[in-house]
Order: C-alpha cells, then sequence, then structure tokens
C-alpha cells in the first residue's frame, strides 16, 4: 500500500522532468534539423533568387543579396529558350538518355535474369566482376574510350559518342540491381506456369516480367539519371555546341570570353538540376541497395 | 487422396524430367543471355583499361599515332614533376579531409532522419539535393556563390553579419581560399550520400539489440561505440569505398570552378590527365597521370572483395 502511494508519489516529478527534457530535445532537434536544411538547400535557394531577380538586382550592392529590390520575373527562363541553345541542348541530352535508357534495359534485363536463376557455371564470379567495373572511375578511362570512340568507332564530336560511353557505367549497376530484383520474385510462380505448359520463354513472359515492373523501371530511372550526373566524358568527347549535352553546354557555351550571364546561366541549370533531383529522390532507397549490394540485407 | 497423390507424383516427375532436358539448354540460354552485358564490359573498360595501362608505358600522342614502348618513362618523368607532386598532394588531402567532414555531418543527418518528423519524406527530399542534383549544374550556383564581386559568403558574412573583415577573399583566385572552396563544395556534394548509407546501416540494426543494451545500462556512446560501429561496419565500409573511388577520380568540382588555378593551388590528378592528356594531346603522359590513382582504388577493390566474401561464408 505505502508502496504504490511512494510509486505515485515519485511518479510524477519525473514524468514532468522527462517532459521538460522532451521539449529540450525536441527543439535541439528541429535545431539541427534547421541547420541541415540550411546547409542542404541554400545553394539552390540561392541560384532559384537569383534567376527570378532582375539583372540590375544581382550587382546593385544596396539590394540585400538574399532578396530583392525591383519585381522578380521568369525572363532569364524565356532568354533560355529564345536567344541560347538551351531547347538544342535539352533535346539531345534527352536523346542520349534516353538512348542509354534503351541500350542499358536490353543488355541488363535478360543478364540479370540468367544470372538470378539460370544455372550459369561461373555466373557468381560474372555479376562480381561487373559490379566492381563500377569502381573503376571514368577518370582512369576516358583517354583511351575517347580514342577508341573517335577512331574505331568513328562517332568523335557528336551526341552518339555518349551513347556509346555511358552504357559502361550503367551497365554495371543496373544489371546488379535488376539480379537483386529476378532473385526476389519467388522461384514457385515460374513453375507453376511450367508446369501448366508454358515453356521458360513464356513463362518470362507472361508471368516473370510482369511481376518485375517496378524493378524494370527502377533500372531504367537509373540509367537515365545517372547518365545526366557525367561530366568528364561530355566534356572529352563532345566539343561542338549543336551535339552539346546540358552538363556541358551549360557550364561552357552560355559563357562568352569571361562575362558570366548568371541569370541565364542559373536559370539554366536549376530547370534540369530540380527536375532529375526530384526524379532521382523518389528511387533513392534502391540506389542505397545497389551500393551496398545487399550486404545491409 | 490416392488420385490426388498421383497426380502430385506425376506433376514431380514431368518436372524433374523438364529440368533434366532444360540442363544444357539452359547453361547454353544463360552464355547467350549474359554476353551483351561481358561483351559491353569487356570492349569498353576491360579493353580501354588495359590500353590505358599500355598508353601510359609508351610515348603516344594524338599527333603522332601510337608509339613505341618506353616502359616506366612516363611515371619517371611525372614524378620530377612539381605540378604532378602538388597534383597528387591535393587529391589525396582533398579526399582525406572531405571524408572526414562527410562522416561528421552525415552521421548526424543520420540519426536526425532517424526520429520522427512530421512530413519526412519532402524534407528528407531537400536534405539530399546536394546529391540528387547533378553536380555540374549545382556547381553553377557555387561559382555564383564564390564570385570575386558579388561572393554572396562575402556579403551575408561581411556587410550583413559583421563577421569578415575588409578585405574579403577572393574565394576561387586565392591560393589557401581556393583550396577550402574546393573541399567545402566536395563536402557539401557528398554528405547527404554519406547519411543515407549511414541510416541504412542504422535501420539493419535489430531493435531488440539496441533495447538489450539500453537495459544493461550502456549509454550512447558505449552503445555506439560497441554495439552500432561493429554492426554496421560492413555498410559503412563500402559506402566509404565508393565515395573515395569518386572524389578521387572526380574531376567536375575542380575543373568547372578552378581549373586546376591559382597557380596550381588546386590543381588534382584527374584534372591534370585532362590537361596533358586531352588539351595538350600527350595521351602517355595524361594516362600516366590518372593511372598513379589505380593502385589506391584496387586497393579499395581488394577489401571490398574481401568483405563480400567473408560475409558469403558467414552465411553459409
Amino acid at each position: 500500500m505505502s508502496a504504490t502511494v511512494a510509486a505515485v508519489g515519485v511518479e510524477r516529478p519525473v514524468r514532468r522532468r522527462l517532459g521538460g527534457r522532451r521539449l529540450r530535445n525536441r527543439a535541439l532537434l528541429y535545431l539541427a534539423l534547421a541547420f541541415y536544411l540550411v546547409v542542404a538547400c541554400f545553394p539552390v535557394y540561392y541560384m532559384l533568387m537569383s534567376t527570378l531577380k532582375a539583372d540590375y538586382d544581382l550587382i546593385d550592392p544596396t539590394v540585400n543579396p538574399l532578396w530583392f529590390k525591383r519585381p522578380l520575373g521568369l525572363e532569364h527562363f524565356q532568354q533560355l529558350f529564345s536567344q541560347t541553345g538551351f531547347s538544342i541542348w535539352a533535346a539531345n541530352t534527352a536523346v542520349v538518355a534516353g538512348c542509354v535508357l534503351g541500350i542499358t534495359l536490353a543488355v541488363c534485363i535478360p543478364g540479370g535474369y540468367a544470372l538470378a536463376r539460370l544455372r550459369v557455371p561461373g555466373g557468381q564470379h560474372m555479376a562480381i566482376g561487373i559490379f566492381l567495373t563500377y569502381l573503376i572511375p571514368p577518370i582512369l578511362l576516358f583517354i583511351p574510350l575517347n580514342q577508341l570512340i573517335t577512331n574505331v568507332f568513328n562517332l568523335g564530336n557528336t551526341r552518339w559518342a555518349l551513347v556509346v560511353a555511358y552504357p559502361t557505367f550503367t551497365i554495371p549497376f543496373c544489371l546488379w540491381l535488376m539480379m537483386g530484383f529476378f532473385k526476389r520474385v519467388p522461384r514457385e510462380i515460374e513453375e507453376a506456369a511450367l508446369v501448366d505448359g508454358c515453356n521458360r520463354w513464356q513463362a518470362v513472359r507472361h508471368v516473370v516480367l510482369p511481376v518485375s515492373v517496378p524493378g524494370i523501371i527502377t533500372a531504367g530511372v537509373f540509367a537515365f539519371t545517372l547518365s545526366m550526373q557525367d561530366f568528364i566524358y561530355a566534356l572529352v568527347m563532345v566539343s561542338s555546341s549543336a551535339q552539346q549535352v546540358i552538363n556541358i553546354a551549360v557550364p561552357t557555351e552560355l559563357i562568352r570570353g569571361d562575362v558570366y550571364f548568371w541569370g541565364e546561366l542559373l536559370a539554366a541549370a536549376l530547370l534540369p538540376g530540380v527536375i532529375i533531383a526530384f526524379i532521382y529522390n523518389f528511387f533513392l532507397d534502391y540506389f542505397v541497395q545497389g551500393i551496398t549490394g545487399g550486404i545491409g540485407r | 487422396m490416392a488420385e490426388t497423390a498421383e497426380q502430385a507424383r506425376a506433376v514431380a516427375l514431368r518436372l524433374a524430367r523438364a529440368r533434366r532436358r532444360r540442363h544444357w539448354g539452359e547453361v547454353a540460354a544463360g552464355y547467350a543471355l549474359v554476353s551483351p552485358a561481358i561483351l559491353y564490359i569487356l570492349v569498353l573498360v576491360a579493353y580501354p583499361f588495359f590500353l590505358a595501362l599500355y598508353f601510359s608505358l609508351s610515348n603516344v600522342t594524338v599527333a603522332g599515332g601510337y608509339g613505341g614502348f618506353v616502359g616506366l618513362a612516363n611515371y619517371l618523368s611525372i614524378i620530377h614533376n612539381s605540378v604532378f607532386i602538388k597534383a597528387l598532394e591535393n587529391s589525396l588531402s582533398f579526399t582525406f579531409f572531405a571524408e572526414i567532414g562527410k562522416a561528421v555531418l552525415g552521421i548526424g543527418l543520420a540519426f536526425l532522419l532517424l526520429q520522427t518528423l512530421r512530413g519526412k519524406k519532402i524534407i528528407r527530399g531537400f536534405l539530399l539535393i546536394p546529391f540528387t542534383m547533378p553536380l555540374p549544374l549545382a556547381l553553377l550556383g557555387w561559382k555564383w556563390m564564390y564570385d570575386p564581386q558579388f561572393s554572396v559568403i562575402n556579403r551575408v558574412f561581411g556587410d550583413m553579419l559583421h563577421i569578415m573583415h575588409h578585405p574579403y577573399p577572393v574565394w576561387l583566385g586565392d591560393p589557401i581560399f581556393s583550396w577550402f572552396a574546393i573541399l567545402i563544395v566536395n563536402i557539401w556534394r557528398g554528405f547527404p550520400f554519406a547519411g543515407v548509407i549511414v541510416l541504412a546501416g542504422l535501420t539493419s540494426i535489430p531493435k531488440d539489440i539496441l533495447d538489450a543494451a539500453k537495459v544493461d545500462g550502456a549509454g550512447f556512446f558505449r552503445t555506439w561505440h560497441f554495439i552500432i560501429v561493429p554492426l554496421i561496419a560492413p555498410i559503412l565500409f563500402i559506402g566509404l569505398i565508393y565515395d573515395v573511388t569518386f572524389t578521387l577520380g572526380d574531376i567536375t568540382v575542380v575543373n568547372i570552378l578552378t581549373s586546376g588555378g591559382p597557380n596550381n593551388a588546386t590543381e588534382i590528378l584527374p584534372q591534370l590527365a585532362y590537361q596533358n592528356g586531352i588539351v595538350g594531346g600527350n595521351l602517355a603522359s595524361g594516362a600516366a597521370d590518372a593511372l598513379i590513382l589505380f593502385p589506391l582504388l584496387l586497393a579499395g577493390l581488394i577489401l571490398f572483395l574481401r568483405m563480400l566474401f567473408r560475409r558469403t561464408t558467414v552465411e553459409e
């Protein structure tokens, strides 16, 4: 009896103290969150603000750099499309990324299936070998690869050079990813289809592939977004403006001599940058799984 | 009853027969399906890699076609070059300090993302922008932030907060400040990835292990040191190898912000390889500049493989 009374008596102040501590923890949490948000997003906020500002606001020392004085507007975006080659570069980027996506899927869906499901002697070693090539950075390859693509494939200085080059890093990654997806499709449903009289190809086409659609979409998104993260191959292989992709054209072509047209430049960086960041973010969990090779599971 | 058992046996028989019949066909089909991937890697990764090795041991230039074999002469001549030494130093120091910065910020970020927050998905999206936004494009924002005349960093910390005083740094024009400018961008770009990797590790730890530690009276740092780190070490390690590979091999930050200047203060090996091999047309020397990195990367690859195989043997 006295024990319960004591317990009740003790519990109250303890709970209140905990409440105070919780409040403090919560406050610290939001402080940390604010710090991280500012660190991560400030450059993007500043890009956005600078591109929406009137040109004169950018160089007027009386204007707060984080805010604006003259009205904001979308002129820089308009100029981007009307006075620069931005739409051509955007089209080139879309063509390159689209072709890379096609090649990557055409190679990785059958390859991933075979490595995950068929008895391929030495298959595990092949899979690891392919994944390891992802850890060879482009910087070791760009000189000979450029020679190869220019002299042997005869694609120098065209966007097709990039279509050939980018699968060197999308294939290893996406193959590994597809393999993981196919391994997670239950073997039983495929065998059920075989028992029901399908041959292997029909079982794959009507049972396995439809179940793997989310995996295929994920691999496709990565082929697309990874090919938009490249800089070195585009820098080395494509120099003519009409063939360039956004990543290289915006930093080089929009600067004429020593004059930086910051408004247009930042508009050109922000528009595709934010779109890619947005798509990428949706599929990030799979990216982590692909990198860690499922080791954390 | 007997009928179903018989049916089941018949099905099992058919399956077994089908399997046996499939075996050789399956091997052939398997190789056929993997071969495009293997072929692509062999022709466009493995072959260029050995070509790079050969280039670095020859005196090939863009103008002269394939030159003769010169042994280690290229390597011997570049290690006597002071710009090369500076580039090697910078490559290593940028990577080393950037990894520390990313680890510190990344661990904080991981614990932040572990908390229950309203709208966490959206917040995470914003926090990961540095990593998900294509780097060449984000770098233009940084270049504008480091602008010699209108640098927003100088305006905010100098003109508005009065923490910095005149003369303000010319971020990309000063040997010391440009070094820090590059380092800052490297950390900014990479810390969300570090955070996501640490988070992937943390969420893979069974909750009862943490609860047991708490019951046994372990505080935060004890739990972190003796339980969390050993458990998530494999994931951290793979994230680290991956990140080191890409930081060491990245040309984008330096190429767009400083091109290695001022006066080679931010020169790194990838930029040097590009300057010599592509701009200067000396393929041999460019290949040698880049391949100096290979022993380092190879060490990473071997550690990665050991990790992978240790895990599979433990599982079996």
